[in-house]
């Protein structure tokens, strides 16, 4: 096992005011974790490519800033764009479906449980890490391989999001066809909400906060990856992560697995060797 | 258009020697049937059933009260599509009570109101209009010395069923808008024992009470409703898919402001606040005014007016988005949107040049101390 940190391998590199210099980790020795399984990742990226283009269309629905004119037969811009939403919105519903049968398939990462840190040391560690966050001390954030507390809930959060977007959602979608079974499911929903506009409004607001959301999240991926060096952006793409083999992590034992268990430059497919 | 009292019908008369007695064709009652038949969404052919079944029924006595509201629904009723649908409608039935309508005024009516509800003690149908105070006593609506409540229970009592004809009679409509100063009510909040349909409407459109009515007469029960108490052959589809300016909204073809060139096109009125989209309820078949026209066919967006406390959820009428508590979220919600994204883009920013001041200056402490010094050990991802 190699380090990957600048400063072991001895490389140089270009360092414009210091920021292109590793911090945390940059000696020692690390290895290479697969954390994140491929329904996992394919469902991230396909929920937000969903996300983006609901949003896009979306507040086009909510307020029309393009038209057409001419005659009406010539056109179909506000069908074809809520055909687009309604696809979208259906793709990010069997996202959803993949995401929660992983719920029980998956990982200890992945598993429900892992959606709700709920002991006195979750909440501690989500105490260190708002801290940290506040105090600009990445060194005093808790020492995990999965995700903090607070980056869990928050995540947690979102899929409680999306699912009070699907179901307001359906509900409107569901009104063109009054009595069908869409309608039925969700007449539920206007009468827990005061009628079918402040469901409309709920979706809405809703939209910013995804909006909002989507803000922060990228931040703190990217803010991760630049003072934790251990590839977390790419963790989503590639599945995995590095982590110190130096110290010990408080949610996962790297002793308890073998080392040729991981992808590592040289050993590329684990799987196979073993 | 005359008033009931102008018809004598004989007790134990049926309706088919009542309107034979009157002049009434035959050929024009069973056309007047099929017209219900057809509101009621049983196909043109149940006419003659509708017929068959009416001939037989005694007159039945409609009390009907009017409580805290404007009588536009008593207007609507009035203007139904067809006018001697109207008169026959209250040839149909014998209404013992009804202000608006009544020859008489004070005491006399209001002991022939007492007679008509004990000769037909659980068998009349009463229609109530207007919405019921309840605060300070209900003295808000006081008609012969009793208040409102007290009036809509005692004629409950003896009803068969009960139609609460208009916003007001089910939701309570404008008066119970937010802060609702009367404390006003709907029937349903005070009456909870006797079969209620929701004629909804601000007010409702005259051929849905007529056909109610029928409907009741000829089957002997009130019509299959929706989750809203709504008689489903009328309030099953919604505005917005049974529009005439549909095509322009699909097209993506919008009125921005009533004066523009769009509005004189008869564009969709969505951008102006239409909330057809959430209403159900069959004015673009029906229409209004003996089918002269309808609110969208005029320019004007539907407001919501059959949904329910439609003052308060569909307001502002021409606005997108609903108010919540008086707050002008149509106004503001896209404003607030963007302020909290933008403050949250700064804040990001904020966050992370203090995160990379941060580092730069814990970079250069570290890096005065040896490789393989302890503070490395600190340094946590
Ligand atoms: S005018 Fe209103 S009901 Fe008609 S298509 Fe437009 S939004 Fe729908
Ligand atoms: S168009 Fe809409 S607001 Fe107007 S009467 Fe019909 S339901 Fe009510």
């Amino acid at each position: 096992m190699t380090a990957p940190g600048g400063a072991a391998t001895g490389r140089r590199r270009i360092n414009l005011f210091g920021l292109g210099r590793p911090l945390s980790r940059e000696r020692g020795n690390f290895t290479w974790v697969y954390l994140w399984s491929a329904p996992i990742r394919a469902t991230h990226w396909i929920a937000a490519a969903c996300v983006v283009v609901l949003i896009v269309t979306g507040f086009y629905i909510g307020r029309p800033y393009f038209m057409t004119s001419g005659e009406a037969s010539a056109h179909f811009l506000m069908g074809r764009v809520r055909f687009i939403h309604f696809t979208a919105a259906a793709v990010l519903i069997m996202a959803g479906i993949v995401r929660v049968y992983w719920l029980f398939a998956g990982n200890q990462f992945e598993r429900l449980p892992a959606l709700f840190p709920v002991t006195p040391k979750n909440v501690h560690n989500m105490l260190r890490t708002a801290g940290a966050y506040l105090t600009f001390r990445p060194d005093k954030q808790p020492s995990l391989v999965g995700h903090d507390p607070l980056q869990q809930y928050a995540y947690t959060g979102l899929y409680f999001m999306a699912l009070v977007m699907v179901v307001t959602g359906s509900t409107m979608y569901g009104q063109s066809n009054p009595g069908g079974i869409i309608f039925r499911a969700f007449a539920w929903v206007p009468l827990l909400l005061g009628g079918l506009q402040r469901v409309r409004l709920l979706h809405h607001v809703l939209a910013w906060a995804f909006i909002i959301y989507v803000v922060i999240h990228v931040y703190f991926t990217i803010r991760s990856d630049y003072v934790e060096r251990v590839g977390r952006v790419s963790s989503i793409i590639t599945g995995g992560r590095y982590i110190s083999t130096d110290e010990p992590y408080e949610d996962y034992d790297i002793n308890q697995v073998p080392a040729h268990q991981w992808p590592t430059p040289e050993h590329p497919n684990p799987k196979k060797e073993a | 258009m005359m008033t009931p009292s102008a018809y004598a019908w004989t007790e134990g008369e049926t309706l088919a020697q009542h309107f034979e007695s009157r002049g009434v064709s035959r050929r024009d009652f069973v056309k007047f049937c099929s017209e219900i038949a057809v509101a009621l969404g049983l196909g043109i052919a149940a006419g003659p059933r509708i017929a068959r079944a009416l001939e037989s029924v005694k007159r039945p006595s409609v009390i009907w009260l009017q409580l805290q509201e404007c009588t536009g629904c008593v207007e609507s009723v009035l203007r139904t599509a067809d006018p001697t649908i109207g008169d026959l409608l209250l040839d149909l039935i014998s209404l013992d009570y009804n202000h608006t309508l009544m020859a008489g005024a004070g005491a006399a009516v209001e002991r022939a109101k007492q007679s008509a509800m004990a000769a037909n003690k659980g068998k009349y149908v009463l229609v109530v209009t207007g919405s019921i105070p309840t605060k300070e006593g209900g003295i808000y609506t006081v008609v012969g010395g009793r208040t409102a409540e007290d009036l809509v229970k005692e004629a409950a009592e003896g009803a068969a069923a009960i139609l609460a004809v208009g916003a007001c009679a089910h939701w309570g409509s404008v008066q119970a808008a937010r802060p609702n100063p009367t404390g006003a009510v709907g029937v349903r909040d005070i009456i909870k024992n006797r079969p209620i349909v929701n004629i909804a409407g601000c007010p409702p459109i005259g051929d849905v009470i007529t056909a109610t009515i029928v409907h009741y007469l000829t089957f002997g029960r009130l019509p299959a409703v929706d989750r809203e108490g709504r008689p489903l052959f009328a309030y099953r589809e919604r505005i917005h898919d049974q529009c005439s300016r549909r095509a322009h909204f699909d097209a993506g073809q919008f009125v921005e402001s009533f004066d523009d060139d769009s509005a004189r096109k008869g564009w969709c009125l969505y951008s102006v606040g239409c909330k057809g989209p959430a209403t159900f309820s069959p004015c673009p078949i029906f229409q209004w005014n003996t089918r002269t026209n309808w609110p969208i066919g005029a320019g004007h967006p539907c407001i919501g007016c059959t949904e329910p406390n439609f003052w308060d959820t569909m307001t502002p009428f021409y606005g997108r988005l609903p108010n919540v508590g008086g707050f002008p979220v149509e106004q503001r919600v896209d404003t607030i949107g963007a302020a909290l994204a933008i403050g949250a883009a700064a804040g990001v920013a904020a966050h992370a040049a203090a995160t990379v001041f941060t580092q730069i200056r814990r970079r250069k402490a570290t890096h005065q101390v040896p490789e393989t010094g302890p503070e490395t050990e600190n340094d946590d991802g």
